[in-house]
């Protein structure tokens, strides 16, 4: 249905110079769906992002939100609110200022005005803060405050730009905790750009992952976790391990030549493989015994993780990781068995 | 085992006290050099001058030790001094006023600008301050008269039909001043700027507010202080400056500066002289308090 189309990005390209940050992205998010961005630096989250606001204007491309186009319109003239990195709150306004401010623009009465700043400071829980200045508050309610200056607008689509990255990590799990409730409960429709795959994962009803200025896949997190699309999705999404080998017959090295102990189960074309498994999904030592595909490693060294030991192995110049609930009975130094099932194996040539 | 020892209690109980006493006395300390510099170089000379301006003249003797009020007197009733006063403090606001509004501007377009047209920028701001003001004065002289650069170049652009000179006009004494204090009021107003958050802009724009809405909401109230600071130093600077006006100006055009050099060198008045020195600076305190106390109360943002 296309009404429902809160925000729909068509074909939208941006250059700078030689660089292509946006290439062709095309995207729609439904209204109340809080679609995340997620991609290292310089993947094109941010810029996409302020396409949208209006703070970069497009090469190519469509913009609409709630069906109308808008990419020919300056920033002040677009419904959008960003929560930006900073929260870029005005210093010289108290709080109740700073949310004010744009109802203000908007030409809010007054009455009504009083009601909203209220409620959205009640709603980011900073009531009693009103009359404080940003520089009096903490990094963390410093973001609620941007929280509430943008909820307050009640814009068509809310931006976030990276809102918690400046903050220590208690903190950014704790807000991330209460956007999510404060999207359950308001139904907002939201882009949030994050290089925070945890962030990603948690918050988000859709999830796209950007590379090189492209959608690399978008979908449910649980769907990108588990169904990565292509290698760069399985590798930026959560940790994994890299195996690269030769196949030569029924022969299989590493990449010096090596020859490595490595049973699979259904056997590999000749050529150069890199194998992933996530480190969580290997089995060790007598537990590998029965597994479908096996290779003799032997130990490096043992981190203890807190709810898990992580094992990290060598056989050849192959290096992997892999993490196991207790202690396996051997130490370093000893060669031992690691095993995975086939689907928990993702390949690429 | 602790055993309370009533003579320790009172070791620690001094040693605290000696403590609070030297917190107490350290900052005091500290200003001392800045304080002895300041009252070496300023303060003596300046109570020398208020001494000096009560002091006798006759006989064209320099000064006579003494004590009189004429020249205050004189000061506030010969219109020579009071015009003088007024052609002076109207020049300078003026002077002053426009200085901030083309420093600003400017301030605001370098701290807009990407990083790599900064380094041009600040350089060509720099570069008055490496020339003295006479060498800039006898630039002017190439530029205002008849056959000079600005005459040339109007003539040339065919605005006008007959050469002009604006040589010793107000409006060159006006434009001397206004150049030689730019590059300060553009340093200080671009000193203020680079503290500014530009993602602010962005907000503004981002909650609906119009360029000019953004401009007067966020960028003036942030920048107001360095706005009162950059005319204050320019306010001192054209007030007390005579080489400027006197060489650019008309004949007619008496400043303080130009009289107190007057007073000085040429009748020989060191008491008269000092007198307007005084008004002079007791003048451009009072605009300085004024201005101080304009600033908002929390004159530091910290974002």
């Amino acid at each position: 249905m296309k009404d429902d189309t809160a925000l729909e990005l068509d074909q939208v390209r941006r250059v700078y110079g030689p660089v292509v940050a946006v290439d062709n992205v095309s995207l729609a998010v439904k209204r109340g769906e809080f679609v995340t961005l997620l991609g290292p630096s310089g993947s094109g989250k941010t810029s996409t992002l302020r396409l949208v606001g209006g703070q970069e204007r497009l090469h190519s491309g469509v913009i609409r939100i709630n069906g109308a186009r808008i990419d020919h319109l300056p920033s002040y003239e677009r419904d959008t609110a960003t929560i930006f990195q900073s929260g870029a709150l005005f210093p010289h306004k108290t709080v109740a200022e700073n949310v004010a401010y744009g109802l203000r623009m908007r030409k809010v009465p007054k009455p009504e005005m009083e009601t909203r700043i209220r409620e959205a400071l009640d709603i980011v829980q900073l009531k009693g803060f009103e009359s404080r200045y940003p520089s009096q508050l903490s990094g963390g309610q410093k973001q609620r405050a941007a929280l509430a200056r943008s909820l307050a607008v009640r814009p068509a689509i809310l931006l976030f730009d990276e809102p918690l990255s400046a903050l220590d990590l208690s903190l950014r799990l704790q807000l991330r905790a209460e956007i999510k409730r404060l999207h359950d409960e308001l139904k907002f429709s939201a882009i949030y750009v994050t290089h925070d795959q945890g962030e990603a994962m948690a918050m988000s009803s859709r999830v796209a992952v950007m590379n090189h200025g492209r959608i690399e896949q978008i979908g449910k997190p649980e769907q990108i976790f588990h169904h990565p699309a292509n290698e760069f999705v399985y590798n930026f999404i959560g940790e994994s391990c890299q195996m690269r080998v030769r196949v030569t017959g029924s022969t299989v090295t590493d990449r010096t030549g090596q020859h490595l102990s490595l049973t699979l189960q259904s056997g590999l074309a000749d050529g150069e493989w890199r194998l992933y498994v996530r480190p969580s999904r290997f089995r060790l030592a007598d537990a590998a015994a029965e597994a479908p595909n096996r290779l003799k490693a032997q130990v490096q060294f043992i981190e203890f993780l807190g709810d898990v030991y992580r094992y990290h192995l060598k056989a050849g110049a192959l290096e992997v990781f892999a993490d196991h609930g207790g202690s396996i009975g051997h130490t370093v130094g000893e060669t031992i068995d690691v095993g995975w099932s086939t689907q928990d194996m993702e390949r690429f040539q | 085992m602790t055993v309370v020892d009533p003579s320790q209690d009172a070791i620690f109980e001094a040693a605290r006290k000696r403590i609070k006493r030297r917190n107490r006395i350290a900052p005091w300390l500290l200003l001392v050099p800045a304080l002895v510099i300041v009252l070496i170089f300023f303060g003596i000379p300046t109570l020398y001058m208020a001494r000096m301006s009560f002091n006798l003249h006759f006989d064209q003797r320099l000064y006579v030790p003494g004590f009189t009020v004429e020249h205050y007197v004189n000061l506030f009733s010969n219109p020579l001094f009071t015009n003088a006063i007024l052609t002076t403090t109207v020049l300078s606001l003026l002077a002053s006023s426009f200085t901030v509004v083309i420093g600003y501007a400017f301030a605001m377009l370098v701290w807009l600008k990407p990083a790599h047209w900064r380094l041009m920028f600040v350089g060509l701001a720099l570069c008055p301050l490496l020339i003295s003001e006479i060498t800039i004065i006898f630039g002017w002289w190439m530029f205002f008269p008849k056959n000079g650069l600005l005459s040339y170049a109007l003539l040339s652009a065919g605005l006008i039909t007959n050469k002009i000179s604006l040589m010793y006009t107000e409006f060159a004494a006006f434009v001397g001043l206004v150049y030689l204090t730019l590059p300060y009021c553009f340093f200080i107003l671009l000193s203020i700027f680079d503290g500014i958050d530009k993602r602010l802009i962005e907000a503004s724009g981002d909650l609906g507010a119009r360029p000019f809405t953004t401009f007067h909401e966020v960028l003036l109230p942030l920048t107001r202080s360095g706005i009162l600071v950059a005319f204050s130093q320019a306010f001192i600077w054209t007030m007390g400056t005579y080489a400027t006006p006197s060489a650019l100006g008309p004949d007619t055009l008496w400043t303080m500066g130009f009289l107190i050099q007057d007073q000085m060198l040429g009748k020989q008045n060191w008491p008269m002289a000092s007198a307007l020195s005084m008004v002079l600076v007791l003048g451009v305190a009072a605009v300085m308090l004024l201005t101080s106390s304009l600033k908002s109360k929390r004159s530091s943002f910290h974002v």
